[in-house]
């Protein structure tokens, strides 16, 4: 690789010689960069102010695409790191830690702030906008005109959960994904236990398939977690015959877009008949689109994040296949562990909070 | 060599595509250039046919002022049949005047554009009235006709049917000469500051290797510098755009002070200007101030420390890469005459609102880019400063400079997720119709101003403190002593990093809060200055126990000090509530915030780069040229600035496209004075734009035929200057590093009381005590 | 990591600890409490299991380096608080929602 110079690198598409600190050429962040710029310009133009142009979507394909080019030019690069070049602090507060590590660390102090932003945003909208059952138990919606029947609606914050716990069966999609998750934690330290075993007290081969098999088993459990999403939020399910009779004899788990609650909800209400008034005949309606807005994106974010996981599980679980996961960079595991612990905490906020509450 | 065969077709085949790619985008543009309907009824094929003749009868060769004109629009030739059910169409737009309908056959689609209805695709002539401006313009013309084959019904899916167009002018009463579009100026002058960089960037490729001008080296040349993660080369691209920015935005500024020379002028309309300041803000501050910051970190913060490159190299280029990129997209909607035009604050609910500019969607994609790009480069900086110190360089043994790198990047680190999300709230508003700003759903406005200046305040301080570092690095070297008190140096400014977070309220004063909440944001926001005073006497302490050497970054230093002090008096005035509700959205505060971004960071670049350029390039640079640039640029510059206070003070309210004079008390007038004063204003601005050039002149002699530079022409003394000038790579050899020759080691020798308990937290280490 | 806790692998008992306060979250909801229990049920339950992760899957507790990276993660708390005390929970009416004595017109 280097006759020439001793710190010449001459392909920036890879694979890289790791063994020395000098600069290491990349295509990959230009790429990556153009492909998430045409990725934005483009999801722009196949939508504009909920109004879809389908014929936009080829490019927003496109803009992905050439992420992901530049995304397999840094795993390129990345396949013949081995641990041996890495590098440990030199001085205080984090002396002889490997900076990636701190790095991670660092990062996820980041992600805290993202999740505590759109986190503010919940409390404030929560606390801010009155809720849509409170107003309905008050009762004056009605001499006001909110009903369907009026076509009025009323501004209120009606949380999926409203949805979600009114029975276990509308649960069961979020807390399947909350099990999936803890177990996926539970396989990614496994992995890395694993991993991290000292040379001579277990077959290398043995490790490897240990390694590739959690690392694998992670992977399935993400995407585990994100189709229960999909199928949460837009297809629904259908539960077998002898279940219907704990569910009110209704066989058919609807489907939050089903129930029509979405970020454009203008005029909702509830399809299960509660929010109707028995005296008057009439039914309450509410504008909830801040309500459903902050619910999808929060999650939706926290969904994001899954989905990078999947990705980068996806070239882990490959590296760790051929092998490239032994003692000396086991750490390399425990970085992507710490980011999906925290997925995975972050989850234990959402959960609850949009959820169950 | 065979690889080298595969990564150029490579290349080319990403070019190619990437072309591909663009091409299309290059329509969807959010309007078009000139807002024509240029296609006219563009459902009836693509290429206009020599078949149909249209004619336009009734249009003046010159016209009289405010005169009505009866214009016969009609077409022959064509498919058309009179046994058809429908015969034709077409759409009439004339520049200027206004186009009233006559009957129902015609339907008006702008005051200077019309069209047929349905009823009116059943003939082949039609009448529209065309009534004159009441002034001069030169007016153009532009008629499109459809030959239409005889589909019955809606319109589309018209088979065989043809279309032509005619266009023409017509003259004023008197001859005029138009003053240029503005985006259209702007537009050209973004595209020649482009090829002149490009020609300069390729003349200085040749001077320095004249014998390898030729592809074979200038295709791996340039390869070597988009696929580069080395610190020192990312910090090169940084500054090259950087400064590209820094004169974009600054011809921006030129434009809206063209516009304010004189009262009530028309060179901007309200649209125009409203974009040209929401670019001018968004420019400067994210496309030129922080990308120069972050040139100047790259550079200087790992020699500084000893470092050999950052902690995450490949990180450091993808932050730097997705600069250019969102500049692209910031930049769409100035190409197509409809950009953000929302502030650089992109206030809801008009951020979200329909009325905003299509520009304004991309504009917020950009700055999600940009959030990604600064989200990296603080992570990389604050593990580079953390763990990759030289042996034995304490936290309290770094340099200012590298400190100021720290805590700015901790600032920013820390807040611009709050910015990110707001930002992606907006743009899932703008996009799938989110509902997050939309007030009849609920939505609340000023969620988005508190998401907004939660980062907004600690922004201002993370393009500031850099300055401080620069400044605090070349007093000290200037007066050939150490800082005095650099422990100070260092709580006060994680004393400003600290408070910034809980002063951002005042921002908002007007916007209605809580008056406790108000209360509590005055307080802070006056606790800023504290810190801030330390320093500016820290350094002041400095050169009065030193010896200046007065070279053009001392000059520099020294204007700081005085710009920034008179900003940060001025900024004083703001956090007291009630002198803020008079002064808010006055040039007042167009005053301040300009005396502490172009007298504080721009001054403090300034100093940097003369500082530091010889240690870069290797060349140094004219000292007299540099002297010269000062003098110019301080004068101007307060010329500049100066009077705007007094303006702000008096009631000129920014953001305004023009203002109004008037020699008695008029409500909404200014006192006649103020035509003067704004157009000394205008005039200042062009000569502080210029003196720019000397720079720009400096650097270009000095890196075709400069001096060579020594490794420490200073006389400085942190490691960067114990490297060859420029720094080899690796920047030290790695058998003999740099040994801390500082004199703020004392410092560690007696370490403060928090320190000690500090570091009784931090992990176990004998050496730290040495 | 050689820790245990009971004698069982810890990363074991985190596991099976974690799964029993998750399944004991999903009843609280499903058993039709009054509002406010389950909040405080939530919160109550939440809390353990935040810190059981961070502690022993993120390795914040018994490594060497659990102290200084235990700091790093707490670090953001305050600027946490600041959002949520500012922006969280600040009156979003404040507009309207002013007390009379600070409003236009009454200042006397």
């Amino acid at each position: 690789m280097s006759e020439d110079e001793e710190y010449d690198h001459p392909s920036a598409w890879g694979p890289h010689d790791w063994h020395h600190g000098a600069p290491h050429n990349s295509w990959s962040p230009l790429i990556m960069s153009i492909g998430i710029g045409i990725f934005l310009f483009m999801l722009a133009g196949a939508f504009s102010n909920g109004v879809y142009d389908a014929s936009y979507v080829p490019m927003v394909l496109v803009g992905i695409l050439v992420v992901f080019c530049g995304l397999i030019i840094w795993w390129r690069q990345d396949m013949s790191f081995d641990g041996h070049y890495e590098p440990r602090a030199r001085g205080v507060p984090f002396k002889n830690i490997q900076i990636r590590k701190v790095a991670m660390w660092i990062f996820l102090m980041s992600e805290m702030m993202v999740f505590t932003s759109l986190f503010t945003t919940y409390i404030r909208y929560r606390t801010g906008i009155e809720n849509c059952q409170t107003i309905f138990e008050r009762g004056d919606w009605v001499a006001q005109g909110y009903t369907v029947e009026a076509g009025e609606a009323i501004n209120c914050f009606e949380p999926a959960s409203a949805l979600i716990s009114t029975s276990w069966f509308h649960i069961a999609p979020g807390a399947i994904n909350t099990f999936a998750l803890i177990i996926s934690s539970f396989t990614i330290v496994q992995a890395l236990r694993y991993a991290k075993m000292p040379v001579g007290t277990i077959e290398e081969d043995v490790r490897r398939k240990k390694i590739y098999r959690y690392l694998g088993s992670t992977w399935f459990l993400a995407c585990l977690f994100l189709t229960l999403k999909l199928i949460e939020w837009f297809v629904g399910f259908t539960l077998p015959d002898f279940l219907a009779e704990f569910n009110h004899g209704h066989t058919h788990i609807p489907s939050l877009y089903e129930e029509g609650y979405l970020i454009n909800a203008e005029h909702y209400h509830r399809h299960d008949g509660s929010w109707h008034d028995p005296v008057t005949g009439a039914t309450m309606l509410a504008d909830i689109r801040v309500s459903a807005s902050t619910f999808y994106v929060t999650t939706g974010t926290h969904g994001f994040h899954v989905a990078l996981g999947i990705i980068g599980l996806t070239y882990m679980t490959f590296k760790a296949w051929t092998g490239g996961y032994t003692p000396d960079n086991a750490v390399s595991i425990e970085y992507f562990g710490l980011y999906w612990h925290f997925v995975d905490l972050v989850w234990v906020l959402v959960f609850p909070f949009f959820y169950l509450y | 060599m065979n690889n080298k065969n595969i990564s150029r077709s490579l290349v080319v085949f990403t070019i190619l595509a990437l072309a591909i790619i663009i091409a299309p985008a290059a329509t969807s543009f959010p309007t078009g250039v000139s807002g024509v309907k240029d296609s006219g009824c563009n459902c009836h094929g693509a290429i206009p046919s020599d078949t149909v003749t249209p004619m336009i009868e009734g249009l003046p060769e010159i016209y009289n002022y405010s005169e009505t004109y009866t214009v016969t629009v009609s077409f022959t030739g064509g498919p058309t049949d009179s046994g058809n059910i429908n015969q034709g169409g077409f759409n009439l737009w004339i520049s200027y005047g206004t186009i009233a309908t006559l009957d129902s056959t015609v339907q008006s689609f702008a005051d200077n554009e019309v069209g047929h209805t349905e009823a009116g695709n059943d003939q082949t002539s039609w009448m529209v009235e065309w009534t004159a401006p009441a002034n001069d313009k030169n007016i153009k013309f532009t008629l499109t006709t459809n030959s239409v084959n005889g589909n019955a019904g809606g319109g589309s899916g018209s088979s065989g049917d043809e279309w032509s167009r005619v266009s023409g002018s017509i003259s004023a009463p008197v001859e005029v000469i138009e003053s240029a579009n503005p985006f259209t100026v702007l537009a050209t002058l973004i595209v020649v500051s482009l090829v002149l960089l490009i020609i300069t960037l390729t003349y200085i490729f040749y001077r320095t290797s004249p014998d390898a001008f030729d592809w074979e080296q200038f295709g791996p040349w340039l390869a070597g510098w988009v696929t580069s993660t080395d610190h020192k080369k990312v910090g090169t691209l940084y500054l090259v755009s950087g400064l590209f920015f820094l004169g974009i935005g600054g011809i921006m500024a030129l434009m809206i002070r063209i516009q304010l020379a004189v009262p009530g002028n028309d060179f901007l309309t309200q649209d125009q200007y409203n974009q040209f300041f929401t670019m001018h803000g968004t420019t400067m501050i994210f496309l030129a101030a922080m990308p120069l910051i972050n040139a100047l970190a790259n550079w200087i913060v790992p020699l500084q420390i000893g470092a050999p490159d950052l902690a995450l190299p490949r990180l450091n280029a993808m932050s730097f890469w997705l600069q250019p990129v969102s500049a692209i997209l910031i930049f769409t909607g100035i190409f197509s005459g409809g950009a953000a035009d929302t502030g650089w604050t992109g206030y809801a609910p008009y951020i979200v609102s329909e009325t905003a500019h299509a520009g304004t969607t991309m504009w917020v994609a950009g700055q999600i880019m940009l959030v990604a790009s600064s989200t990296l480069t603080g992570i990389n900086f604050l593990t580079t400063i953390l763990v990759m110190r030289a042996k034995d360089m304490g936290l309290m043994q770094m340099p200012l400079f590298t400190w100021s790198i720290f805590i700015s990047n901790l600032m920013l680190f820390i807040s611009i997720p709050a910015f990110g999300v707001g930002l992606i709230e907006v743009y899932l508003d703008r996009v799938i119709g989110t509902a997050f700003y939309t007030i009849d759903a609920g939505g609340d406005p000023l969620l988005w101003s508190h998401l907004f200046w939660y980062f907004g305040h600690p922004e201002v301080y993370v393009v500031i403190v850099p300055a401080f570092g620069v400044i605090s690095e070349v007093i000290a070297t200037s007066a050939r002593r150490t800082i005095f008190g650099y422990r100070s140096m260092v709580y006060a400014m994680a004393g400003i990093g600290l408070v910034s977070f809980i002063v951002y309220g005042h921002h908002m004063f007007t916007s209605g809060m809580d008056p406790s909440f108000r209360f509590v944001m005055m307080l802070t926001t006056m606790l800023v200055a504290v810190p801030t005073g330390i320093k500016i006497f820290n350094w002041l302490k400095t050169m009065h126990g030193g010896s200046l050497v007065y070279r053009t970054h001392t000059l520099w230093a020294l204007g700081f000090l005085l710009t920034f002090s008179l900003g940060g008096i001025s900024g004083m005035f703001f956090p007291s509530i009630a002198m803020d509700l008079h002064l808010h959205e006055t040039y007042f505060v167009v005053a301040h915030f300009h005396y502490v971004f172009v007298g504080g960071t721009v001054f403090g670049i300034f100093t940097a780069l003369y500082y530091w350029f010889p240690k870069m390039t290797g060349k140094m640079l004219d000292e007299r040229l540099g002297t010269l640039h000062f003098l110019t640029a301080f004068v101007s510059y307060n010329g500049l600035f100066w009077p705007m206070h007094r303006l702000g003070v008096v009631g000129m309210a920014r953001r305004h496209h023009t203002y109004f004079i008037s020699g008695e008390d008029v409500l909404g007038a200014l006192p006649a004075e103020f035509a003067d004063w704004n157009l000394f204003i205008s005039i200042n601005a062009f000569l502080f734009f210029l003196s720019t050039f000397i720079l720009v002149a400096n650097i270009i002699i000095s890196l075709v035929r400069g001096q060579d530079a020594p490794p420490d022409p200073w006389g400085g003394w942190s490691f960067e200057w114990m490297t060859d000038s420029p720094p080899p790579t690796p920047s030290f050899p790695l058998d003999n590093l740099p040994v801390l020759r500082d004199a703020n080691e004392h410092v560690a020798n007696e370490p403060s009381k928090l320190g000690t308990w500090f570091n009784r937290l931090m992990v176990a280490d004998e050496e730290v005590s040495n | 990591m050689g820790h245990t806790i009971f004698g069982k692998d810890v990363y074991w008992m985190n596991f099976a600890g974690l799964m029993i306060l998750t399944i004991i979250e999903v009843a609280a909801v499903g058993l039709d409490l009054p509002n406010d229990t389950t909040l405080m049920i939530l919160v109550g339950i939440g809390i353990p299991k935040f810190i059981m992760i961070a502690a022993i899957f993120m390795h914040l507790w018994g490594d060497e380096d659990s102290g200084v990276l235990t700091l790093t993660a707490l670090f953001p708390a305050f600027f946490i608080l600041v959002m949520i005390l500012f922006v969280g929970l600040t009156h979003p009416e404040a507009a309207t929602g002013l007390p009379e004595w600070c409003r236009p017109g009454t200042y006397n």
